[in-house]
């Protein structure tokens, strides 16, 4: 047997993507001049970075058979907490940011009571929290968009840069890594993937299908809040609004990344080229100085395509289904 | 409508063939109904009973043979929409009214009548109809009745009504009786009667014999997929069937299955185990190697049992010993402990479908495959998926196979194969067979004496009556979720099983 084989059909959806995101480079190449350069590419990947660290966790939940919908509002919410524990209250950067952590876990963890142990689906739980976690940010913010001055360290997180490549993009990679490694090689990642393929099987199998959703909710929400300081820090600023919408670019990357939102499966390394894909295609409009009416657009169409590929169904078939129906119900009469 | 004559054929099938990714579940079936009769359709667990019917309704597609419904002929690519318009219509054993509707509105549903001109439903003269043709009937239902308030037996007049409405010509009955009581079943024959009276066919399928020797015109007996035999008249006696059915003169060793005395150590005692609604004072033993299995029709609270043992569903009262222990089961402390459990309903319960072998053997040994931090060893994992695929004889032998894509035999090795790899002490099975083609379901035979050689203690539940006899050291019957019979040491007879489990007592009447 070939040696390499297993490795590549483990890795087979990460490498199509990976395909088709080099075709698309080649692509925008091809187009702009401009898009092939060290300062473009590492644009692209400081600009996808927040959503990318949500997606390292956010994932957890379709890998489940649920969704968390919850991420932006709490990342929202996170930078203007850590905000006011360090700028109002005077905390020490570091204690703040793992005060804003804990909360974000709180939250999480409430989202995976609520849908667990009440069974509220995930999708109207997630909704809720999105919703009432916006108004608290609202609210803790007056609604106003707080400039951050201070203190500087903080600041470094978003802007600073290590051998020229801006902290966030460390922080997104090291996250991925991390997260691929817990879902692919730990006994919890085990445990998700058994609850989405199968809640009564793996319950049967002695998982413990609730326990293992709150961890899921929790880890989703640790890592919007983990974005959320990021983005603030990146800012320079403490605002309600600043990753309104970002929960369905989260969930764009996860769905053209191979993960399916029936559960029982799921790529990190996917999602992150899901995320930078799309990335890619917003920043070849905005070279091609296309109007920016045009992006959401064509995140639409990325996903439906995606979608579409993920259930491994040929047009023709469809096509043929089709116009074969009508026939038997026609010769009865 | 024409005449009820013995060449006016209402549906034909000929030849028909179907595989499910492997093994040959119809193999050239022939089978005929006629206008008006009662026709009842039987065999064997996984004899091709509900294949045929899946076929001849539309849900699957036959991979050959032709179909000929009212002198037209059906295509392959059937869809069950298609043939209800054609007027076939089946009675679901786990019926498909919509709960929160009314009768009237479940009989009409799609075909509502409508205010003239508006595209409004009409909900008086839709109850207005729907309580004629239940007066018709003289049924005790009302139309505004809403489904979820009333009993199954009811539900199950409202689907004949629906069917009714559709115009059927040809209704398919799938265990009508499973759980309906005597005088519910009486009022079902009668309806039944009723129905042929009209000139509609009805297709029964029953495994309740006495059922099929009072009702049936004609008895179409299937085997292993094949066509054996079809009955009419007075050939059609219960011995007959069941002779036709099991299609071997049984060897002594096979209907008389010599049950063992087993002497090894008590390995779990449940005493007077109750659970509101489920479980009536339930107390046994079962010993080091013993096979102890389980009998009962559907509903008396064998699989409530397992669960129970297992640790999925709290009891009310009672004790259990496990190993000598005191013991009050979690499926987490169970599966630590040396159980295994296989579920009864192996595709929503058994396998995770859309992940490998590995990935399902995988979930059930995590604590020999995982480091105490919680890191699961992947080359670990797949020794421990091809240790079970090589002691199960797995086929395809490829661990990163989905199990979804497996055979149905080949599911339930990858279902028990999880456990045989662990230090096994007492294994539950729950229905082992159901849907597993024969070499499979003698394969699973063997491993199930092989692990009681090997000193494991087995519980079997099991409808399937031959494989009860077949398996069990030892035999409780179960009715209403009591202990109603033990049978011990010796011989015992697929009747007397079925007669305890039915309620009657010995010698008497039916």
């Amino acid at each position: 047997m070939n040696a390499k084989s297993p490795v590549i059909k483990e890795h087979l959806v990460e490498l199509r993507l990976f395909g088709v995101l080099l075709v698309l480079m080649v692509v925008l190449s091809l187009i702009s001049d401009r898009f092939l350069t060290v300062d473009n590419l590492t644009n692209v990947l400081w600009s996808v970075c927040l959503i990318g660290i949500m997606t390292t966790g956010a994932i957890y939940a379709p890998i489940t058979g649920g969704i968390d919908l919850s991420v932006a509002s709490m990342a929202a919410l996170a930078g203007i907490l850590a905000n006011v524990f360090m700028n109002v209250y005077g905390m020490n950067w570091i204690v703040a940011i793992a005060l804003t952590l804990l909360i974000g876990a709180a939250i999480g963890w409430l989202n995976g009571i609520v849908t667990t142990k009440f069974l509220v689906p995930a999708f109207i739980v997630t909704m809720a929290a999105k919703t009432y976690l916006f108004g608290v940010a609202m609210l803790v913010s007056n609604g106003d968009q707080i400039t951050i001055m201070q203190p500087a360290p903080f600041l470094q997180i978003g802007i600073g840069k290590f051998l020229g490549i801006p902290i966030p993009i460390y922080i997104m990679f090291a996250l991925v890594i991390v997260s691929h490694i817990l879902l692919k090689k730990t006994v919890f990642g085990r445990r998700a993937i058994a609850v989405g393929a199968n809640e009564v099987s793996a319950k049967l199998t002695g998982v413990n299908p609730d326990r293992t959703r709150i961890i899921v909710y929790t880890i989703s929400s640790v890592t919007a809040t983990i974005a959320g300081i990021v983005m603030a820090s990146l800012t320079q600023q403490a605002y309600a609004m600043n990753a309104t919408g970002y929960e369905l670019d989260v969930i764009t990357a996860i769905v053209v990344g191979g993960t399916s939102l029936m559960g029982g499966s799921g790529s990190v390394i996917g999602a992150l080229i899901g995320a930078v894909m799309v990335g890619f295609i917003n920043n070849g409009l905005n070279l091609l100085d296309m109007p920016s009416a045009l992006h959401p657009i064509a995140t639409g169409i990325v996903i439906l395509v995606a979608l579409i590929m993920n259930q491994g169904i040929s047009l023709p078939a469809v096509l043929k289904k089709w116009f074969s129906r009508p026939g038997v119900a026609e010769a009865a009469k | 409508m024409s005449a009820n004559s013995k060449n006016d054929l209402l549906l034909e099938c000929r030849g028909i063939d179907k595989n499910y990714n492997g093994p040959q579940v119809l193999d050239g079936v022939d089978f005929s109904l006629r206008r008006g009769e009662i026709h009842a359709l039987v065999g064997e667990n996984g004899a091709g009973k509900s294949t045929l019917i899946k076929i001849v309704t539309g849900i699957t597609n036959r991979n050959g043979g032709t179909i000929v419904f009212e002198g037209h002929e059906i295509p392959v690519e059937h869809s069950k929409i298609a043939s209800e318009k054609l007027g076939i219509a089946v009675i679901y054993q786990e019926l498909s009214l919509i709960h929160g509707m009314t009768v009237a509105q479940n009989i009409f549903l799609t075909k509502e009548p409508l205010l003239a001109g508006l595209p409004f439903i009409d909900i008086r003269k839709m109850n207005e109809m729907a309580q004629a043709m239940i007066d018709k009937y003289g049924f005790d239902l009302r139309a505004t009745d809403i489904i979820d308030r009333l009993p199954i037996a009811q539900r199950q007049t409202v689907e004949i009504l629906k069917a009714l409405s559709n115009k059927a010509s040809l209704m398919i009955m799938d265990e009508p009786t499973s759980s309906l009581t005597a005088t519910e079943s009486e009022r079902l024959f009668k309806i039944i009667r009723m129905l042929k009276a009209e000139g509609i066919t009805v297709v029964y399928i029953s495994h309740r014999m006495e059922e099929v020797y009072d009702l049936s015109d004609r008895v179409t007996v299937l085997r292993d997929g094949k066509l054996v035999s079809v009955l009419e008249g007075e050939e059609i006696t219960p011995a007959e069937i069941i002779r036709l059915m099991i299609g071997r003169e049984l060897t002594e060793d096979e209907s008389h299955h010599k049950m063992v005395k087993k002497e090894g150590d008590v390995v779990l005692e449940v005493r007077n185990l109750c659970s509101e609604g489920k479980l009536n004072d339930v107390s046994f033993k079962v010993r080091k190697g013993e096979v102890l299995g389980f009998g009962g029709l559907v509903g008396s609270g064998r699989t409530e049992l397992m669960r129970a043992i297992y640790g999925i569903d709290p009891f009310d009262s009672g004790e259990i010993n496990y190993l000598g222990k005191p013991y009050s089961p979690t499926v987490e402390k169970s599966i630590a402990s040396g159980y295994g459990f296989v579920p009864e309903e192996r595709r929503l319960q058994g396998i995770m479908g859309g992940i490998s072998i590995t990935g399902n053997v995988g979930i059930a040994n995590l604590d020999s495959i995982a480091s105490p931090a919680g890191f699961v060893s992947s080359s670990k994992e797949l020794e421990r998926a091809q240790e079970a695929i090589s002691i199960l004889n797995i086929k395809p032998p490829n661990p990163d196979h989905l199990v979804g894509n497996l055979s149905g035999g080949n599911q339930q090795k990858v279902v028990v194969g999880k456990w045989l790899i662990r230090d096994l002490k007492l294994l539950i099975v729950d229905e082992p067979t159901v849907g597993v083609d024969i070499g499979a379901k003698e394969e699973m035979y063997q491993t199930i004496d092989r692990l009681s050689k090997e000193g494991v203690a087995i519980l079997v539940v099991s409808s399937d009556l031959p494989e009860l006899t077949r398996l069990s050291d030892r035999i409780i019957v179960l009715r209403k979720g009591r202990i109603i019979k033990e049978f011990t040491e010796g011989v015992v007879t697929e009747e007397e099983v079925l007669r305890a489990a039915s309620g009657i007592v010995e010698g008497g009447a039916k």
